[in-house]
């Protein structure tokens, strides 16, 4: 079989003693700057780019791809012990792992993030090798009426992230979608609530945002109370998850691969989305809907499966179409070009042992990935035990030389101060940040793909319900509404909301 | 209208006088610079085509000057952040520029408001490459010539619609030009970045785009888009067969250039220094094969002749940015 031979030929590329080196430094890279707050892939990537001249062009792109799906295992690290995510996809891991973590468990917590990742890379990497042609056909079906009404899929079903009110969970998300529209209008240029700002022409940066709602306004609220967090620290137990544990997040891993995989062959955030979807379907489908948001396993075994997966299908646009899916992506473009590879369906027939190396080093890297991680799980869970007052400053050193180092803008800095305070507030008004973020990363999407279906229609709105894959979304965000305010599981919601008040 | 004709033989020019400049030895260049990095600013995202030429030839910079060269992008408002950043640096020399057609002809003509002046602010270094563009529709679109294209657009007006990289972007404009000069009419669609724009005239989501040629070459090559036509006066070197706009449309010429320039006052012995590191990399044999492997033409220049150029191109696109009435805040 044609397939066979194409994997021995990317394992042999991927298994030299130089490709195995270049992928352990990838990873250990990647796993480094996952764990910094706000030190993302993108900038790490661009500031080695240099470095890859000198490189075997397989060996280059196994390294930068090593550190991008690291930096997806790293990121779940600080999510889960301070609640400040490490990359923009984990930051849904940080509303049920930073619970676990306080309830002491955050061994267990991190080793279902890391199993979880496992599973779902090793099973999307294989997706990829099998299927990365013929999904880029269904990617290129999506157009703006698609996307939009996938976007409508997703706000309609973010109503259950939240986990108290419907109402507070729906003023969030409208925050974060009006905060989506900080920046220039890409239709007419105009640009909006930037005030006059020019730094904020592009908008603001969702690392600065998340970085601010989530972490700072964590470390201001511990700061607030310095007592009861070393209580927390005193009763870690067990850093292995229980038999239970894994009986518990085996549906999630599954269900997290599956969607994780599908949304990242979209353009545009594959990840971020995957892991807020998961959470909203392991919390619709739980039958302890109200444990989420107090440590749920599913919470975290979801979500971090599906940003994984959704890691490493976001390859297949770049490998089949030469297309990048995101910044990181993008990256990787410009190394192919800068080694003389011009990135096109081409690249699978003309060179095979890069494409099918890269795939292979795909797997051999989730296969380090876990075995560096799980032994350093005892010693991460130990930093918890530094005092806070030595914590906290290097916390916040980091998150802004992370922050500043993806734009060198310092506006983006004072974005961080102003959405920690924003956050702090919202915390004492018992408001979730988690839907806000959503809201912000759908809101702009929402937008272009409504304006762009429209101005392609000629002003028809029938173009939403006469495409089939967009009439069909429609349906599913009908349905999802019905479900959620059907009479047993409003009963349902109400119950939950009265035991967390 | 003055304007630099990027021909085959002005590039073969500008690299004999640099062989000359070589062989008769530098002029005199600035004494101990430079002493520390120097930092090569992109005004455009990491991984684009502007961040590719900026790295090619950084490294080889490096090389020559016995320091490094180190790129950093500050991407933001169409180029302006980086370019504004650099207008406002220390004269000596140690951070530059890799400007570009849109950040020193366009957006100051686009927009209501600069925040630097494109040729009072800055001391040109030296012409780099020359970029064609690229007219591609989806396979589908039942035309394969550019004449083709216009007829049906004239059959059916306004039933098209074209994508570009964004609003005021030397692809939509190229767009705006061709509609003027060919009298069609074509609805824009603009998106954010040429990834996404690309994606969705690939999949028949939109069915005729201007490209940078680099970014869709292989697709050119492998049929999953069709190229017309090249924008530039004469036809690319990497794709022979195919014509040029212009000899279906007499007189439209568009194409995309890179170019290093540094702040203004910064003294011209540290410009002749830059300079001389500049083309000494474009000459690299290996330089050479990267352009040409990612269809941009080497051009090199004095700095004399960047002011000469970067003029021009002002002249030469204020009369299509105000026919296409694209004004922006």
């Amino acid at each position: 079989m044609e397939l066979f031979s194409n994997l021995a030929l990317g394992f042999a590329t991927a298994a030299s003693p130089e490709n195995l080196l270049f992928c352990l430094i990838g990873v250990l890279l990647g796993t480094l700057i996952g764990v910094l707050p706000g030190i993302g892939a993108t900038a790490t990537i661009a500031m080695l780019l240099p470095i890859t001249f000198q490189l075997e062009p397989v060996s280059s792109l196994i390294m930068l791809a090593g550190i991008y799906y690291g930096a997806q295992y790293g990121g779940s690290t600080t999510a889960i012990l301070i609640n400040m995510p490490g990359e923009s996809s984990s930051a849904v891991t940080a509303i049920d792992g930073y619970q676990m973590a306080r309830k002491g468990r955050a061994g267990a917590a991190l080793s279902i993030a890391a199993l979880g990742s496992f599973f779902a890379g090793t099973v999307s990497t294989f997706l990829v090798a099998l299927f990365a042609i013929p999904l880029t056909g269904i990617a290129l079906k999506f157009g703006a009426a698609e996307y939009f009404s996938l976007m409508i899929v997703g706000l309609v079903s973010s109503v259950a992230l939240a986990h108290g009110s419907v109402v507070k969970a729906l003023a969030m998300v409208s925050l974060g979608l009006l905060l989506g529209l900080v920046g220039t209008d890409i239709y007419t240029g105009t640009p909006r609530f930037t005030l006059g700002i020019r730094e904020y022409a592009d908008g603001l940066n969702f690392v600065a945002v998340a970085v601010g709602v989530f972490g700072i306004a964590e470390i201001l609220r511990n700061l607030e109370g310095e007592k009861t967090r070393s209580v927390l620290v005193q009763k870690v137990s067990g850093l292995w998850p229980t038999r239970d544990d894994f009986r518990r997040m085996a549906a999630p891993v599954l269900r997290g691969t599956a969607i994780g995989s599908a949304l990242g062959i979209l353009p545009g955030g594959g990840a971020i989305l995957a892991a807020f979807a998961s959470y909203t379907v392991e919390k619709r489908v739980s039958d302890k809907p109200e444990e989420f948001g107090h440590g749920a396993i599913a919470g975290v075994a979801g979500p971090e499966s599906a940003n994984n997966a959704g890691a490493q299908t976001s390859f297949i646009p770049l490998l089949t179409l030469g297309i990048p899916a995101n910044p990181v992506m993008a990256l990787m473009v410009g190394a192919m070009i800068i080694q003389g590879i011009v990135p096109g369906p081409n690249v699978a027939s003309e060179q095979p042992a890069l494409f099918w190396g890269i795939i292979a080093s795909m797997w051999i890297g989730n296969l380090m990935l876990v075995v560096l991680n799980l032994p350093l799980i005892g010693l991460w869970v130990k930093l918890l035990t530094i005092p806070y007052y030595v914590l906290f400053p290097i916390i916040m050193a980091f998150c802004s030389i992370g922050v500043y180092s993806v734009n060198s803008n310092v506006y983006d800095l004072y974005a961080v101060a102003f959405f920690g305070l924003a956050g702090y507030l919202l915390v004492k008004l018992r408001c979730e940040p988690a839907p806000l973020l959503l809201g912000f990363v759908l809101g702009p999407l929402l937008e272009e793909n409504l304006r762009r279906a429209m101005i392609l229609s000629r002003g028809d709105p029938t173009t939403f319900i006469t495409r089939p894959i967009s009439a069909t979304l429609l349906l599913i965000a009908l349905a999802v509404l019905v479900i959620v305010f059907l009479p047993s599981v409003k009963a349902k919601r109400e119950e939950v909301f009265q035991e967390e008040d | 209208m003055r304007r630099l004709h990027l021909t085959r033989r002005r590039a073969l020019a500008a690299g004999l006088s640099l062989a000359a400049t070589l062989a008769l030895g530098s002029p005199v260049l600035a004494e101990g610079f430079p002493d520390r990095q120097i930092t090569m600013v992109v005004p455009f995202a990491a991984g684009g085509s502007t961040d590719v030429v900026a790295r090619i030839v950084a490294q080889k910079m490096s090389d020559d000057l016995g320091q490094q060269v180190i790129v950093q992008n500050v991407a933001g408002a169409g180029g302006n952040l980086g370019a504004d950043n650099v207008a406002r640096a220390e004269p000596d020399g140690y951070t530059i520029l890799m400007g570009t057609v849109a950040t020193h002809a366009l957006n100051p003509l686009i927009l209501k408001s600069t925040p630097y002046d494109a040729e009072k602010d800055f001391a040109p270094i030296s012409l780099l490459v020359v970029v064609p563009n690229v007219l591609i529709v989806n396979p589908e679109l039942p035309v394969k010539t550019v004449a083709e294209l216009v007829a049906l657009l004239k059959a059916e007006p306004g039933k098209y619609s074209y994508a570009s990289s964004g609003n005021g972007t030397p692809l939509h404009l190229s767009g705006e030009l061709f509609k003027s000069m060919a009298g069609v009419e074509m609805e824009h669609i603009p998106y954010k970045g040429a990834g996404p724009a690309l994606n969705d005239v690939i999949g028949n989501q939109v069915p005729i785009m201007f490209d940078n040629l680099p970014s869709s070459s292989g697709h050119i090559k492998t049929g999953t888009l069709r190229g017309l036509a090249v924008t530039t006066k004469e036809r690319a070197p990497s794709f022979p067969e195919m014509p040029t706009v212009g000899e279906s449309v007499p007189g439209y010429e568009t194409y995309t250039w890179n170019a290093l320039f540094a702040p203004a006052g910064t003294p011209p012995e540290v410009v002749a220094r830059l300079n001389d590191a500049a083309n000494k990399a474009l000459a690299d044999p290996a330089v050479a094969e990267r352009m040409t492997e990612f269809s941009a033409t080497i051009v090199g220049s004095t700095p004399e002749e960047l002011a000469a150029h970067v003029k021009a191109e002002i002249a030469k696109w204020t009369p299509v940015v105000r026919d296409a009435k694209i004004q922006l805040d």
